[in-house]
Order: structure tokens, then sequence, then C-alpha cells
């Protein structure tokens, strides 16, 4: 006896065709793209996603997590400081008291539960989906993005005539880390000026990103390394705990807009 | 008002030192630098005053806001520069002087602020203004073309910064040595905390006891340069050295606690007679 039921290919090939379609027919007109799945996007995803709000996260790469799952030098110990383990806690994940103060988990185990918290809640994923450009509306307000295969721009021009697909969002969360893309798309259009790093290293950097995690133009809110693209902020090492609570303010932030609160 | 005037000298008589408290709430309590500056200053008032966001309200909030985001030094290369703050810059001011954000992280210039809380507070010879921050302070430095974290900024407001105590002067040599190793080593984070430890006493840290000496120590040297423009001392046991590292600051702040001969003979004989000349 065979283990598994019978099925045919037509009906897989329908059933991922049907679903994808009726995600994208979703995705289509939502409340918050966020562009950028690391552990500030995802932060923010689950956190809006469990109040409610219809949340897309565009990711380009085939894994969710960005740098989440690997600590400093390749090495996989993550380090959160007082009080990000209160999120782990949310979370489920693991972890050991390294000191007061500083507590420690392994990166795969809390990267994994991040990302499987953000699910659950009922986040909308397109993986493998590269951000292309902004919809901008009245007033250059930001109203939504641009997207399209993340193979596409690594294939030769001349085979890749491949048209993007536009979505519509009442906001649009940029957790795209360094790159800062979607705020470097209104810097092109001279509706923004950008400032890169600053170049001193202070300690309290890492509240300075947390605390300018918001709206940096009307329709965008900016979270996590991209904060301190934006702001030119002191650069920091891998801080993970201020990408968590960065998510979690950018989240605040955009669901206070939503219900007309700010 | 005391107030004379000769076709060679004029002076007038300092009639009150006003210390602003810092917007956080961590150094609220600065009744013992009150204490300190009244025992050397008998005759002049020494008010505590609310952080001066306190004072103010709707558009003048909004405006300093902007004006306190126009002050941040973006590339410490560069001479003080004017730039148009971003929306969200103006939004994080306006958040901490409401106190629903924290100060931290950022770097102002502090001639900049000067100016800033200058055009607020309207200085006066006869009132030494004392604007305690909870920002980190710079100024720029011709001599090697870049700005300088200060602990103080002497002017019209003087401007003491709480953060700039663990952060302007350099710590041991020996540490940043260290830290480095930990960092190529990937520990960096990990053992910081042990790192800073063994350096117990050698440099002060945020949340440091002995905080609020300095802050008595550099509110002083605001006061001194009230009167005669010119606050630093070359002596090492003397508060009004200028210390460029922590373990100068400690000994001229802590450990020596006093003043050198000189600037304690120059505080007694003002404290008598409070009077700025020119």
């Amino acid at each position: 006896m065979p283990i598994f039921e019978k099925s045919s290919e037509s009906s897989v090939t329908r059933a991922i065709i049907s679903q994808f379609a009726k995600d994208m027919d979703g995705f289509a007109d939502t409340d918050v793209i966020i562009i950028g799945g690391g552990p500030s996007g995802l932060m923010a995803a689950r956190d809006l996603a469990l109040k409610k709000v219809r949340v897309l996260v565009v990711e380009r790469n085939n894994y969710l997590g960005g740098g989440f799952w690997i600590g400093g030098f390749l090495m996989n110990t993550i380090t959160v400081r007082a009080p990000a383990q209160k999120i782990l806690d949310e979370l489920g994940v693991k972890y050991k008291m390294y000191e007061k103060g500083l507590y420690m988990t392994p990166g795969p185990l809390a990267c994994s539960k991040l990302i499987s918290a953000a699910c659950e809640a009922g986040v909308s994923i397109l993986n493998m989906t590269s951000f292309d450009d902004i919809i901008l509306r009245e007033k250059n307000r930001v109203a939504g993005a641009v997207i399209n295969w993340t193979p596409v721009g690594a294939l030769p021009r001349q085979i890749t005539c491949v048209d993007p697909v536009a979505l519509e969002s009442k906001l649009v969360i940029d957790a795209t880390g360094h790159d800062a893309m979607v705020v470097k798309k209104l810097e092109e259009r001279g509706l923004i000026k950008t400032q890169g790093f600053g170049a001193m290293w202070i300690e309290k950097s890492e509240d300075a990103v947390v605390e300018h995690s918001g709206f940096c133009h009307p329709g965008l809110i900016v979270t996590g390394m991209a904060v301190s693209t934006t702001y030119g902020l002191p650069r920091m090492g891998p801080t993970f705990g201020s990408m968590l609570l960065s998510g979690r303010r950018g989240a605040d932030v955009a669901y206070k807009h939503l219900k007309g609160k700010k | 008002m005391s107030h004379t005037s000769t076709s060679r000298a004029r002076s007038r008589v300092l009639r009150s030192i006003e210390l602003f408290r810092p917007e956080n709430r961590e150094l609220r309590n600065l009744s013992s630098v009150r204490s300190y500056l009244g025992s050397l200053f008998p005759s002049v008032k020494v008010q505590l005053r609310p952080p001066i966001a306190e004072t103010l309200d709707g558009d003048l909030l909004d405006s300093l806001a902007s004006s306190l985001a126009s002050a941040r030094v973006k590339d410490p290369t560069m001479p003080r520069q004017k730039f148009e703050p971003m929306y969200g810059e103006i939004d994080y001011e306006r958040r901490v002087l409401d106190g629903e954000a924290r100060a931290g992280g950022l770097v102002y210039d502090g001639r900049a602020l000067e100016d800033v809380f200058s055009r607020l507070l309207k200085p006066s010879t006869d009132q030494a203004l004392i604007v305690i921050t909870d920002r980190l302070i710079s100024t720029f430095s011709t001599d090697d073309v870049r700005h300088h974290l200060r602990t103080v900024v002497c002017g019209f407001p003087n401007i003491v910064s709480v953060p700039g105590i663990v952060e302007a002067p350099a710590r041991p040599r020996e540490y940043y040595l260290m830290r480095q190793e930990l960092e190529v080593q990937g520990a960096g984070q990990l053992r910081l905390e042990q790192l800073k430890r063994s350096f117990k006493d050698r440099f002060m840290d945020y949340g440091d006891s002995r905080t609020i000496e300095v802050v008595k120590g550099l509110a002083l040297q605001a006061v001194f340069f009230h009167f005669t423009l010119d606050p630093f001392c070359g002596n090492r046991d003397c508060r009004f050295f200028n210390a460029h590292w922590q373990e100068d600051l400690i000994r001229s702040q802590i450990e020596s606690g006093g003043l050198c001969k000189r600037h304690a003979r120059a505080i007694k004989a003002l404290g008598a007679r409070p009077e700025l000349e020119w």
C-alpha cells in the first residue's frame, strides 16, 4: 500500500497557481508592505499582523532572516542586551544569560523562531522577489512598491524583458538594512537626502537607531540598519536587540498611523 | 543692580547662577551642585531650573526641535554645516523634548547649541547660565580639522554634557587595544562588560555614581568662565584642568576634587566680591 494519497501533476500545478493567484490578488492592495525580511522587518511584520493589519513582506532572497542567522565574525551565537530578551521570551526563544543584562542564543534558533512567529501571526511573504521602485501619490506620499522576480535581475538584459508589477499599500516600511533601498528611491527623485553612516562609534548608538525608527517621509517608515543609513547615525556592530526593538517601534508607529492616532 | 562705569573699566555683579536640568530623568537631582556653588558664592543666588523644553509649548517647541535637529554634527571632519533637517530628525527631537524618546548616540555642535539656547534664554552678564544636557556635544578644532567631543562648552550659556563625561575624554590606551583584540576575536559584545570591569575606576561609565562630582567641577568651571573667559588650568590636580583622558578627569574632578592654589584664591576672591570686570 503506498504511503501517500494519489494525486496528479495537474492537481499539484493547479493548487500552486490558484493559491498564488489568490495571494497576489490580495497583495495588490494591502495595508503595509515591508521591504526586507531581516530581523527588523520580520519583527514589524509580526507585531502588525498580530493586530490584524494586512502585511506583506517582500524578500529578495529565497531565505528570510537576513543577517539574523549568524553573529559577529561568522560565529552563530547572537547576543542581545536587555530589554530585548523580553522579545526572545515572547517568541519562545531559549537563551542564556552571559552576564547581567547580556543574553546569548544560537542564531538559527532565534531566527527560525522569528520567521515562524511572523508566519503564524498571518504575515504574507513574497520571497525571491526584489523591490524595484516605489509608487508615489499626492504630495509625493509613498503608496506602494513595484516588484519583480529576483532572478530577472540576474539574467542578461536581452532575455529578461519582464516588466515588474505594482502593489499598492497604505504604508511601506524600508527594512532593507544598510542599503536603505526604498529611501534611496526617494533620494534618486530628489525628495530626501540620506546621510550615510556616521563615522563615530558611540555606545548609545543602538538607542539612537531605535528612537529614529519611524516615518522618514509621508507613507514611508524606516526600521533597522536602514535607519542608520538614512540619518547618518553612528555605525554599529551586529546588535540584534536594536533591530528587534526598531522593528517593534516601526510597527507601533505604523499601527498608530493606520488607526488615525497620529 | 550694581553697575559702575568709568572710562577705564566697567563691572557688573553676578546676581544669580541658573542651572537648567537635563531632559532625561537620570540626573535631575542637582541639589548637591547647587549647594556646592552656593557655598563658594554665598551672595549669589543659585537656582535650579526645569529643562528648557518644559518652559515652552506649541510652535516654540516645534521650532526648538527643528533647531536642535539642525545642530547635529553630520560629518566630524567638517566645521559647522548648515542643512535642512529631515522630517524624522525633527520628529525625534520633538519626542525627546516631550520625554517620549531618549537623547543619545548623536553628536551636536556645541557652538550651534549655544546659539539655539542663547536665543531662548537671552543671557546677560549678571546671570551665569548653565544648561546641563543629555546630548553629546563637540567643537571643531582647526588644529587637526575634526570635531572633538566635549564635557563642557563654555559660553553664553554654558553647556555641560552628561554623556560627554563618559565619551569625551579618552579611556586608557590599554582599554582600546584590548577591545580591538576582542573585536578581532569576534567577542566584542560578549566580553565588553568584563573588559570594562577590569578597568573599573579608571574611566567613567554611564550611571556612574561619581558623575555628580564631575558635574560640580564642570559647573564651577562654567561660572569661572563667566567671570574671566578663561576656564582652563594646566595643573592636573585642579578642577579647571582640561582633561583629554579619563584618568586625568577622575584625578582632577574626583581624587583631587579641589582647585590649585591660584584658582582657589581666585574663586575665594570672586566668592567675596562676585563682580565681572571688563
